[in-house]
C-alpha cells in the first residue's frame, strides 16, 4: 500500500489541475474546494511516509505500469523515494499547502482565479514529481512543466508591465536551462542506455569520460539555472517581484529547492563526484559568490519583494556552499539551511503579501509605521527577519552555525585558504542580511507613519494562519534543532551518502556490490553547541523578572505615561522643525554611508544587472561554460 | 541538563555572579573610570567614579513617556532584551578561571549574542518612530557591518591558532591552549589581531570617535532620541555592560592564560585587566579624536582594522 | 532606602538641555564655558543632553521670538518630570534690549514656571554654575515630592 503514496500524491495533483480547469467554472466554492482538498490529501500522503522512510530507513520504489527492469536494464519510469527525496518532498508539500491556504485570502481581488489554481496545482505536482522520481528523463519533464507553470504564474497579474517582462525573461532564460539539462540527459542516455538514476550511478561508478563530463556539466548548469545560483540568478529577481506573493513563496520555498535537490542528487548520487576536491571547490566558490552578490544586491533594493528575492539567492548560496563541502556535517548543514530557508523566506514573502494587501504597494519608500495597524504581521515579520539574520534562538542561527562549523572545520582540515575565505564571506553575509532586514523593519513596520497608509488594516485571518504557522515552525525548528537533525537531516544526509542502498532497492539486491559501488563513509555529524531551550527559558524568566521588578517598584520608578487620542505635544515625536511633519527615513537611502564606500562595486553590479535578456542569456551560457570547463580540466 | 538544580544554578549565574548584577556593577565601574580618566586627560577634575550609577538611578526615577508614534511593546521590550542578553553573554566568557557554563558555548554563539543588544537598540529606536532615530539606526547598522569583518577575522585567527580539528570555535579549548602555551598576546603573529580587536571594542560599545550612531550634537542621540526614564536608564546600563563584555572577551581571547588558581584573585585580576583595556582602547582614543563620519568609519574598519586582523589570520594560517 | 538613593541621584546627575530662543549667542557660549576644563561642571554630574526626553534641567536663553515660541512650548512639554526650567541671561526674563519688538513674545514666565533665573547680560560662568546647582537642588525636592 505504502509504495503507492508518492505516485498518488503527484498524480492527484495533476488530476486536480484538470478537475479545476473543468469544474472550476461552476462555482468559486467548488474551485477552491478542489484545489485545497487535493493539496491537503497530497500533504497527508507525503507526511504518512515520514515513519517508514525517515525513521525505519526504508526506500520506497514504484515502477509505473509495473514495467520492471528487463535483463538488467531499467526501461520504465521508476519512482524512488529515499530520505533525501522525502526531505525535499516534505518541504514542497508544506510550502504549497500553506501557499494554497494563503491564496484563498490573498487573491480576493483578482480575476481568472481558475487559471491560477490550475497552474498552482500543476506547479506543485511538477516539483513534487521532480523530487520523488528516480528517472532522469522524468526529472527533465518535471523541470519543463515547472518552468512553464512558473512562467504563466509570473504573468498572472498581466495588467502590470513588470509581470509580462518578468515572464518573458523567465521563459527565455528558463528554457536555456531546460535545454542544457535535456542535452545532458541525452548524452547520458547515449553512454548508459538507460535513464534510471540508480542504474546510471552504478554504470558510471564515479568514473568519468569525456561524454559523461560534458553531460555532468550540462546537467549541473541546467539545474543551477533552476536554483538561481549566480550567474544564473537574473530571472529570479523579476519573477519573484512580479508574481503574486503566494507564488513568490512557492518559488523561493520549493522551485529553487527543486534545483538544489537536483544538484545534490546529481553530485552525490548519480555522478558521485563529491569526493573530488575540485568539485567541492567549484561548488563552494559558486556558493560563496552567490551569497555575497545576492546580499549586496539586496542591500541596494527598495522594493520589499525584490529585496526578498535577492535574499533568496543569497541564502541558496549558503546551501550550495554547505553541500559543496562533501562532508556529512556540511550536507547536514546545507539541508538544514535549505529547510529553514523554506520556512523563513516563505514567512517573509507572506508578510510582504500582507503588506501589499493592506497598502497596495511594496515600495519601501512609500510605507512606514505599519506595526501599530498590523501587529500580527509585524511579529511574524520580525520572527522571519531574525531567523534569516541568524539571531539566536531562531532556526537560522542553528543552521548557520552548522554551516560555519562545517566550512571552517573543512578549512582547518584541508588547509585550503579558499574555504577560510568562504567562512569569512558567510559570516559577513549574515550581518549584511541583518542590515537589509533592519532596513525593511524601519521602512515598513516601524518609523514614522505614512499618512497615505492611514487606513491600512490587518489582513484577514485566513492569511494570518499560514504566517503564524510558519513563524511557529521557525521558532520550533530553532529550539529543537536536535530533533530535526535526528529525524530529518541525518536520514537525508545518510541517503545522499549511502548510494548503494539506493541502487539496490531499484535494481535488485546485490546490484551495487556487483558493480563495485561503495558508500562514502558518513562520519557521524558531531553536533551539539548549546541547548537553546534552557537558554530561552532562562531568557524568558529573567526578562519577566526584570519586567516585574520594573513594574512593581512604583515607589522609586517614575510614572509610565502614554498619550490618549488627539495631538498632545508631550507625546509627539521630537522635532525641531514644523509640528508633526512627515519625514520618514525611507528604505532607499538608509545605508548611504555604506553605499558611498561601495560606489565602484555597485556601479559594476548595476551595469551587470542591465535587465536585458540577451545579457542575461549570455551570463547563463558563460556560467555553464565555466562549470563545464572546470570539470573538463579537473575530472579528466 | 534539565533538572531543577541545574536551572537554579544557571539562574544564579545569570542573575548574580558573572551575569546581570556582576556585569552591571563592573560595567558601571568601567564607565565611571572611563569618564574620570577622560576628564583627567583633558585637565578637568571630572565626575566621581560612581557617576554612571547616579545617572542610572536618576533615570529610574524619571517619567517614562511613550510617544504616540511608538509601538509600545517593542519600545519597552527592546532595552530589556538587550540587558538580558548581555547578562547571558557573560556566562560564556571565562571570567578569570571561573567558567560558568562549560562545553555549551563557543565563539559563534558569542558573536551572535553580542549582536543582540545592538539589534535591540536598533529595533527599539526604530519603533519610536522618530526620523532622528531612523538616521541613528542606519548609522548603528553600518557601524555594525563595519566592525563585524575585523571581529570575524580576529575570531577566525584565534580559532586557527588554537585549532583542534574538532571544536574549532570552543572557548574552553582557547583557555586551555593559553594555559598550556602562554597567552595569545605574547605570540607575535597574534599582535595585529589584538590591535584590531582593541579597535573593535570602541565601535561595538559606541564611544567617541565611533559614536556616530548616537551623535548627541547632530542627530539628538540617534536611536535613543525618544527614550526617557527607566528604558533609557537600561540602555545606558547596556552600554556600560558592553564595555565589560567586550574588554572581558578580549581578556579571555588574548590573555586567558593568566591564572593564579584562587578564583577570587583571578576575578579581581580580570577586572583590573578590563579596566586597563578600557582606558587603553576607549578613553585614550576618545580623548584625542573627534567624531568620524559614517563613511570614514566604515572605510577605516574595512581597510586598516580588517587588514591588521587579516595579517594575523594569514600569518597564523601558515603556521607562524 | 532605595527611594532615597534615587532621590539623591537626582541631585547628583542633572542633565541639561539648552534651548536658544533667539539669543545673541552671548549666553550660549558662556554656558559652554561652564562645561570647559576651567569650570568643569561635569564635576557635579552636569552633562549636555541631546534631546529634551533625556533632560532634567532646561536652560532657555534668548527673548523668545515668534518663530521659536511654538517650538519652545513643544520642547518644554516633552521633558519628563521631574524637571527644572532655568532662564539664562536677561532676555528670557525681560526681553532685554529686544523688548517691544513686534517679533518678541517673551517673557518666559508667560509660558512656563521658571524655577531658577540667572540674570546678567551675559551672566558670568560662576553665576551660571550656581544657578544650575540651585536648579539641581530644586530637582531633588521635586523628585522627593513625586507621589505615585
Amino acid at each position: 500500500m505504502i509504495q503507492h503514496f508518492p505516485v498518488m500524491a503527484v498524480m492527484l495533483l495533476f488530476l486536480g489541475a484538470f478537475l479545476v480547469a473543468i469544474f472550476g467554472r461552476i462555482s468559486p466554492v467548488i474551485r477552491d474546494g478542489i484545489a485545497i482538498l487535493i493539496a491537503t490529501i497530497s500533504l497527508v500522503l507525503i507526511y504518512a511516509l515520514i515513519k517508514p522512510v525517515m525513521i525505519d530507513g526504508q526506500i520506497i520504489s514504484y515502477w509505473m505500469g509495473n514495467w520492471e527492469p528487463v535483463e538488467g536494464y531499467a526501461i520504465g519510469i521508476g519512482y524512488e523515494v529515499d530520505a533525501l527525496g522525502l526531505f525535499f518532498a516534505l518541504l514542497v508539500v508544506t510550502t504549497f499547502w500553506l501557499s494554497g491556504i494563503y491564496s484563498l485570502g490573498y487573491l480576493k481581488k483578482d480575476a481568472n482565479k481558475m487559471h491560477y489554481y490550475t497552474l498552482y496545482l500543476m506547479l506543485s505536482a511538477s516539483v513534487l514529481g521532480l523530487v520523488l522520481t528516480g528517472d532522469l528523463f522524468n526529472m527533465f519533464i518535471m523541470i519543463e512543466i515547472m518552468t512553464f507553470a512558473s512562467v504563466a504564474l509570473t504573468a498572472f497579474r498581466n495588467k502590470q508591465a513588470i509581470a509580462l517582462e518578468a515572464a518573458f525573461k523567465y521563459l527565455v532564460l528558463g528554457s536555456i536551462g531546460s535545454s542544457m539539462t535535456l542535452a545532458g540527459v541525452a548524452l547520458m542516455y547515449r553512454v548508459c542506455h538507460t535513464l534510471n538514476m540508480a542504474q546510471i550511478s552504478s554504470i558510471i561508478g564515479g568514473e568519468f569520460n569525456l561524454t559523461t563530463i560534458m553531460a555532468f556539466g550540462l546537467i549541473v548548469a541546467g539545474l543551477g539555472v533552476k536554483s538561481y545560483i549566480v550567474p544564473f540568478h537574473t530571472p529570479a529577481a523579476d519573477a519573484y517581484t512580479a508574481a503574486p506573493t503566494s507564488i513568490s513563496m512557492i518559488f523561493s520555498g520549493m522551485v529553487n529547492k527543486a534545483g538544489v535537490y537536483g544538484i545534490i542528487r546529481m553530485v552525490y548520487v548519480v555522478f558521485r563526484a563529491m569526493d573530488r576536491s575540485s568539485i567541492q571547490i567549484l561548488l563552494v566558490v559558486f556558493g560563496a559568490v552567490t551569497m555575497f552578490i545576492g546580499v549586496t544586491m539586496a542591500l541596494a533594493q527598495h522594493d520589499f519583494k525584490r529585496l526578498l528575492a535577492f535574499h533568496s539567492i543569497s541564502q541558496i548560496g549558503y546551501v550550495i556552499t554547505a553541500i559543496g563541502l562533501g562532508t556529512a556535517l556540511g550536507l547536514n548543514a546545507g539541508l538544514f539551511h535549505a529547510m529553514n530557508h523554506t520556512l523563513f523566506k516563505g514567512l517573509l514573502f507572506l508578510t510582504a503579501g500582507a503588506v501589499l494587501t493592506a497598502t497596495g504597494t511594496t515600495n519601501l519608500d512609500k510605507l512606514g509605521g505599519l506595526s501599530k495597524r498590523m501587529p500580527v504581521t509585524t511579529v511574524c515579520f520580525l520572527v522571519g527577519a531574525f531567523s534569516i539574520s541568524g539571531l539566536p534562538p531562531f532556526n537560522g542561527f542553528a543552521s548557520k552555525w552548522m554551516v560555519y562549523q562545517a566550512i571552517y572545520t573543512k578549512a582547518v582540515e584541508s588547509g585550503n585558504i579558499l574555504f577560510a575565505i568562504a567562512t569569512i564571506t558567510a559570516l559577513i553575509v549574515s550581518v549584511m542580511t541583518l542590515a537589509s532586514f533592519i532596513k525593511v523593519t524601519q521602512a515598513v513596520f516601524f518609523g514614522q507613519e505614512n499618512p497615505e497608509n492611514a487606513n491600512a488594516k490587518e489582513v484577514p485571518v485566513i492569511m494570518q494562519i499560514p504566517m503564524v504557522i510558519m513563524a511557529v515552525l521557525c521558532v520550533l525548528t530553532g529550539l529543537f534543532y536536535n530533533v530535526v537533525e535526528k529525524f530529518l537531516l541525518a536520514p537525508a544526509a545518510g541517503a545522499a551518502l549511502g548510494v548503494s542502498n539506493y541502487i539496490d532497492k531499484m535494481m535488485g539486491a546485490g546490484y551495487a556490490k556487483a558493480a563495485g559501488i561503495t558508500d562514502i563513509e558518513a562520519a557521524p555529524a558531531a553536533f551539539s553547541f548549546w541547548n537553546p531551550l534552557v537558554w530561552l527559558l532562562l531568557f524568558v524568566v529573567v526578562f519577566l523578572g526584570v519586567y516585574i521588578v520594573m513594574a512593581t517598584s512604583k515607589s522609586t520608578r517614575g510614572r509610565m505615561l502614554e498619550g490618549g487620542e488627539g495631538y498632545d505635544p508631550k507625546y509627539a515625536t521630537f522635532f525641531s522643525g514644523e509640528q508633526e511633519e512627515f519625514s520618514q527615513v525611507g528604505g532607499s537611502d538608509l545605508f548611504w554611508g555604506f553605499k558611498t564606500d561601495w560606489k565602484g562595486y555597485y556601479k559594476v553590479l548595476q551595469g551587470l544587472h542591465s535587465g536585458i535578456v540577451t545579457d542575461y542569456a549570455s551570463y547563463i551560457v558563460m556560467g555553464a561554460a565555466i562549470i563545464i570547463l572546470v570539470m573538463f580540466i579537473c575530472l579528466r | 541538563m534539565f533538572n531543577v538544580l541545574n536551572i537554579v544554578l544557571l539562574l544564579v549565574f545569570v542573575l548574580i555572579f558573572p551575569g546581570a548584577l556582576f556585569t552591571s556593577a563592573v560595567g558601571l565601574w568601567l564607565a565611571g573610570v572611563d569618564r574620570k580618566v577622560l576628564a583627567r586627560m583633558q585637565h578637568r577634575i571630572g565626575p566621581p567614579i560612581r557617576q554612571p550609577l547616579y545617572d542610572f538611578l536618576k533615570l529610574m526615577g524619571k517619567e517614562t513617556i511613550i510617544p504616540h508614534a511608538a509601538n509600545k511593546t517593542v519600545y519597552l521590550g527592546a532595552p530589556i532584551v538587550g540587558f538580558v542578553s548581555l547578562a547571558m553573554i557573560m556566562l560564556f566568557i571565562p571570567v578569570g578561571g571561573f567558567v560558568a557554563v562549560s562545553g555549551s558555548a563557543d565563539l559563534v554563539v558569542i558573536l551572535y549574542l553580542i549582536t543582540i543588544p545592538g539589534v535591540a537598540l536598533i529595533v527599539g529606536g526604530s519603533s519610536s518612530g522618530s526620523p532622528y532615530a531612523g538616521i541613528g539606526i542606519s548609522r548603528e547598522m553600518v557601524t555594525m557591518m563595519a566592525y563585524e569583518l575585523p571581529f570575524v577575522l580576529v575570531l577566525l585567527a584565534v580559532a586557527r591558532k588554537v585549532g583542534g580539528a574538532n571544536l574549532v570555535f570552543s572557548m574552553e579549548s582557547i583557555a586551555a591552549w593559553q594555559a598550556a602555551n602562554g597567552s595569545l598576546l605574547f605570540h607575535w603573529s597574534m599582535i595585529p589581531a589584538a590591535i584590531a580587536m582593541l579597535l573593535v571594542i570602541p565601535a561595538e560599545v559606541g564611544t567617541q570617535p565611533f559614536d556616530v550612531a548616537e551623535a548627541e550634537t547632530e542627530i539628538c542621540e540617534g536611536p535613543l532620541v525618544e527614550y526617557s526614564g527607566a528604558p533609557l536608564g537600561l540602555f545606558k546600563l547596556n552600554t556600560a555592560m558592553k564595555m565589560f563584555v567586550m574588554t572581558g572577551l578580549f581578556t579571555a581571547l588574548f590573555m586567558g592564560g593568566l591564572r593564579t588558581g584562587i578564583v577570587v584573585l583571578d576575578v579581581v585580576i580580570f577586572v583590573v585587566i578590563c579596566t586597563v583595556l578600557t582606558i587603553l582602547s576607549m578613553t585614550t582614543i576618545h580623548a584625542v579624536t573627534a567624531r568620524l563620519k559614517i563613511e570614514h568609519l566604515f572605510k577605516f574598519y574595512w581597510t586598516f582594522v580588517a587588514g591588521m586582523a587579516l595579517l594575523s589570520l594569514v600569518l597564523v594560517w601558515f603556521g607562524l | 532606602m532605595f527611594k532615597k538613593l534615587v532621590d539623591n541621584s537626582a541631585l547628583k546627575s542633572p542633565w541639561i538641555y539648552h534651548i536658544n530662543t533667539g539669543s545673541c549667542n552671548g549666553c550660549d557660549i558662556e554656558l559652554v564655558a561652564v562645561l570647559t576644563p576651567r569650570y568643569d561642571a561635569e564635576r557635579f554630574g552636569f552633562r549636555l543632553a541631546g534631546t529634551p526626553r533625556h533632560a532634567d534641567i532646561v536652560v532657555v536663553s534668548g527673548p523668545i521670538t515668534s518663530q521659536s515660541k511654538e517650538r519652545l512650548i513643544r520642547t518644554l512639554a516633552q521633558v519628563p518630570e521631574p524637571k527644572c526650567v532655568v532662564s539664562l541671561g536677561s532676555c528670557p526674563r525681560s526681553g532685554n534690549v529686544f523688548k517691544g519688538s513686534y517679533s518678541v513674545e517673551g517673557p518666559l514666565e508667560k509660558y512656563v514656571h521658571v524655577d531658577v533665573s540667572v540674570a546678567g547680560c551675559t551672566p558670568k560662568p560662576e553665576a551660571i554654575m550656581e544657578g544650575l546647582y540651585k536648579a539641581a537642588q530644586i530637582l531633588k525636592e521635586k523628585r522627593e515630592a513625586m507621589k505615585k
